[in-house]
């Protein structure tokens, strides 16, 4: 039913694009994120489905109807589309409780009012709230004004819910806790959600999807451990941390299954064999990603083949964890080993060869 | 904020008698007796401003003779205000005020709104216009209006007679209409000055929101939009309503020849209309408006007390315009109707006056120089010109100084008294113009004889500083209040001494805030009328003085010329505060 299609989405803005040609789907009661840098056009894409921003070029259906469909200039306002949306800023109004907050789409569709006093509570009740109702909003903490900005996004139980960074105003531990309640709410409620961050960690933990954009694009899309360990190009691995890109030339292939073959590489630094999702072609150039906790701290000095040796220029404590910055032959790489591995000036990495990924160089 | 770095910066070989009043300031602050004595001065500056003539009311009020003559003290003046005709005139004060509010703040939101929300063509130009009659003296556009509204003579009646063919003169300003209508010119600007921000800086996810929940646009401005606003709007109407209390040209020129009369014009004509001139009357009264003021600033206090929702997010949005096609060509034509209106029309009335040689008679053969030449070769316009001019730049100059330093006293030191200091600065914000003039007339009366004052301009400058204040250490509060402390600290911590810091980094930082509240002292000094024609004398009178004079005596094609003469400089001096204000505040 709450099937989100869009086809071939743009916007402009005079000259400038801030999307161009987005094409989605978004299955029933799935959880997709919008992620990418500022600016990226993940907000506007956003606007254009809730109706709150007309799209220049292409269509958008929410459950099997077409909402806007540029070359035949239709467009359903924003009020029209019974959708859900939680806002960056909450968008609490301050000069209402909370219970009026949460009533007023109720009171917008004429809910009488045995039943819209049931129908709210059971909504801040969702979100434990329902001690709260007679606050007035200006009293309610950030974290306590995300909650009623859900419950009043679902309160009318729409058929989609759209998520403007809602995390971001948020410090960092309520972040978390608010994030992993929200993904168990929506799985309760099997609620179809499209979310918004520019936080990678965020979009990772929580989404069933990643649409990765870029400068008014979409880069890929995929689950999460696809765009993490499978990215399809260089800007999407970039995205994530800080991976290293060893340049790399392929000396065999071979077909493991439709979407995954089996490299074996020489590079000036190191040779090996990594993971790719189509054929290469022997001699060609390719881009090997190996992620910095798929460094491993080699045990003895001696550089067996596969191996990279360097000098430890930086290394910092992060708890479990410790990051360490390494010259390999001038280039430098990342790597995170355990914390309470010793480290030696010189030190001798080998690669974890099942997660090393080749990219198009 | 930006400011250049050249006008901050230049530190090396910094003249010979900066160097000295450093050294001088410097002593002043080493100890805590220098401080004192600082402190000292200032109160006994801010005390000869406000408190003296605040208490010199008093003791008029209380005195049977005028002052500097010899009398008894008794309560005939306040036993005089209680007559019959004395409550008409409150209830005319209080509800000519309220006619001018109501509808006055229905025009500014509906201005604010085209202005701020809506993609109406050429929003930028249409404001610096909707907002220019504010800046306009209002007794030029009285005086205007006076020829415009004419009920035998004025050019819309003739217009309307011309087109209709009817002998019906439908319009005439000496009304209540006219005292409200030329009343609304300023209200209308001044409340939309003061809520147009509230409109911009509104989060627009809060009226999305309403959106997103169903509600139509209509729906939204009223549950949402309009409600968010209330505190703004309120603050706006009392201070509008205030102002209206504290009008007097409106009730002069239009209400007064109608036999209309307001608590001002009462003040005004017991001490210049009648014979003997009853100033303890008139001190009584000032008591009773004052009274009055202040019981509407503690409805204000209290209706607005934590009713201000901070409706602006951390996020840098553009507030959601709203697309009105076709529509906003009338939209269009509502802002530029409203400066038709305001500006154009009078302003239009005056250069038609001031051409003709009888104001009324529009013949071809009636066309002259000859009001021109007569204005340019009167000793006394000239002389007028002088003391504005020069009062202008030094009273300016002064209140800013005087403010400046108040401001920074309240907003950036922790001194003990700089409460004290701030509340004796605001007093003069309870006293209208007339009043203020009524307290310094006593106090000067009752200055010994080696301080004489009183008739010079130099009262005139006391009178305009007093009644500048106010608003002088508003605008530099306010500049010193974005300054972030850590600015000034971090000066201190490099190494700075308190002087250079002040020097280098606060008034590097704040001057163009000064400069914008020098302009509108200035704008502030060269309409006032109310504490000038009561403190004037010969030698000493004002532009505003001479026009009233001028006006009082029919001369009132005399009166085009020079009313045209100080429309020019206001648009002047306008053009270049919105240029400064572009250029170094960012915003309007």
């Amino acid at each position: 039913m709450s099937n989100v299609v869009l086809e071939k989405v743009s916007r402009t803005f005079g000259e400038f694009a801030a999307v161009s040609g987005v094409d989605l789907r978004v299955n029933e009661g799935e959880f997709v994120t919008l992620l990418g840098p500022s600016g990226c056009g993940k907000t506007t894409t956003l606007r254009m489905v809730a109706g709150l921003e007309q799209n220049t070029g292409g269509r958008i259906s929410i459950g099997g109807r077409v909402v806007s469909d540029a070359a035949r200039d239709l467009f359903v306002p924003a009020e029209h589309r019974a959708l859900g949306m939680v806002f960056q800023s909450y968008a609490i109004w301050p000069h209402m409780s909370v219970f009026d907050n949460v009533a007023y789409p109720l009171r917008v569709r004429r809910v009488g009012r045995s039943d819209m006093r049931r129908r709210v509570l059971e909504a801040l009740q969702l979100v434990e709230m329902a001690d709260y109702a007679d606050r007035p909003a200006p009293a309610l903490s950030g974290g306590q004004q995300q909650r009623v900005a859900i419950a009043r996004a679902l309160v009318f139980e729409p058929a989609l819910l759209l998520l403007d960074e809602p995390l971001s105003n948020l410090d960092a531990r309520l972040r978390a806790q608010m994030g992993s309640e929200f993904r168990a709410l929506q799985k309760r409620l099997g609620i179809t959600s499209l979310y918004v961050t520019h936080d990678q960690e965020e979009a990772m933990a929580l989404s069933d999807r990643v649409v990765v954009m870029q400068a008014g694009r979409v880069l890929q899309i995929g689950a999460p451990e696809d765009i993490y360990q499978r990215p399809a190009s260089r800007d999407v691995a970039n995205f994530f941390g800080s991976p290293n890109l060893l340049p790399a030339t392929v000396v065999s292939c071979a077909r493991l299954s439709d979407a995954d073959f089996a490299l074996s590489v020489r590079g000036s630094a190191w040779e090996g064999t990594c993971h790719a999702g189509e054929a290469r072609a022997v001699g060609a150039e390719v881009l090997v990603l190996v992620r910095p906790e798929s460094m491993r701290l080699a045990e003895g000095t001696a550089p067996a083949t596969g191996a990279l040796s360097g000098r430890v220029v930086q290394s910092s404590f992060h708890g479990a964890r410790r990051a360490v910055t390494v010259e390999v032959h001038g280039s430098l790489m990342h790597a995170e080993v355990p914390a309470t591995a010793s480290l030696s000036e010189q030190v001798t990495f080998t690669i974890d060869e099942k997660a090393a990924w080749a990219l198009s160089a | 904020m930006t400011v250049s770095a050249d006008d901050s910066l230049h530190d090396s070989g910094r003249p010979a008698p900066t160097a000295r009043l450093f050294a001088a300031l410097r002593l002043l602050r080493a100890t805590a007796a220098g401080r004192i004595v600082g402190l000292a001065l200032l109160v006994a500056v801010l005390a000869l401003l406000s408190v003296y003539p605040l208490s010199m009311l008093l003791y008029g009020s209380l005195h049977s003779t005028p002052p500097g003559m010899a009398g008894t003290f008794n309560l005939d003046g306040y036993r005089d205000i209680l007559t019959r005709e004395n409550s008409i005139t409150l209830v005319n004060t209080v509800g000519i005020s309220l006619a001018k509010t109501v509808p006055s703040l229905a025009l500014a939101v509906l201005l604010a709104w085209i202005l701020a929300r809506t993609d109406t063509p050429c929003r930028g130009a249409l404001e610096v216009l909707v907002t220019l009659p504010f800046f306009i003296p209002p007794i030029l556009t009285a005086m205007a209006w006076g020829m415009l509204g004419n009920p035998q003579v004025g050019l819309l009646n003739q217009l309307y007679q011309a087109i209709t063919g009817s002998s019906a003169a439908p319009i005439n300003v000496y009304s209540y209409g006219g005292v409200v209508w030329h009343m609304m010119q300023y209200s209308v600007p001044f409340l939309f000055l003061l809520i147009v921000d509230a409109f911009r800086a509104m989060d627009p996810s809060l009226e999305e929101a309403a959106r997103m929940c169903g509600a139509s646009r209509l729906r939204t401005f009223r549950t949402i939009t309009l409600q968010l606003m209330l505190p703004a709007l309120t603050g706006g109407a009392i201070l509008s309503f205030i102002r209206g209390i504290e009008n007097f040209e409106s009730p002069l020129f239009f209400g007064a020849p109608a036999g209309i009369h307001v608590i001002t014009t009462d003040i005004y004509d017991s001490i210049n209309q009648r014979s003997p001139p009853q100033y303890q009357y008139a001190t009584a009264v000032s008591f009773v408006i004052m009274a009055l003021l202040f019981l509407i600033v503690l409805v204000q206090w209290r209706l607005l007390r934590g009713r201000s929702f901070a409706t602006v997010s951390g996020k840098g949005y553009s507030p959601g315009i709203v697309r009105l096609g076709p529509w906003r060509w009338v939209t269009f034509a509502v802002c530029m109707l409203f400066f038709i209106v305001t500006v154009v029309l009078p302003v239009g009335q005056l250069l038609i006056g001031s051409f003709f040689k009888f104001f009324g008679f529009y013949q071809w053969d009636m066309l002259t120089f000859e009001h021109y030449e007569a204005v340019f070769g009167s000793s006394e316009f000239w002389r007028g010109f002088g003391n504005t001019m020069l009062l202008g730049l030094i009273g300016a100059s002064a209140t800013m100084v005087l403010g400046g330093l108040v401001a920074y006293i309240s907003v950036r030191t922790k001194w003990r008294g700089r409460s004290l200091i701030d509340a004796m600065a605001w007093l003069p914000w309870m006293m209208p113009g007339i009043v203020l003039g009524v307290g310094f007339l006593w106090g000067f009366a009752l200055l010994p004889r080696a301080i004489p004052i009183y008739g010079t301009i130099w009262a005139l400058l006391l009178a305009y500083i007093s009644l500048g204040t106010p608003l002088s250490v508003r605008v530099m509060s306010s500049a010193y209040a974005q300054l972030s402390f850590d600015i000034e600290e971090c000066s201190r911590v490099h190494g700075a001494s308190w002087l250079t810091t002040m020097w280098r980094i606060v008034i590097a930082l704040s001057w163009p805030s000064f400069v914008v509240g020098w302009v509108l002292v200035f704008f502030g000094i060269m309409r006032e009328l109310s504490a000038s024609v009561l403190l004037y004398s010969i030698g000493s009178e004002v532009l505003s003085v001479v026009l009233l004079k001028l006006w009082v005596n029919g001369n009132a094609e005399q009166v085009s010329v020079i009313g045209l003469m100080m429309m020019v400089m206001v648009i002047l001096f306008r053009w270049v505060q919105l240029g400064f204000t572009r250029r170094h505040l960012g915003t309007l």
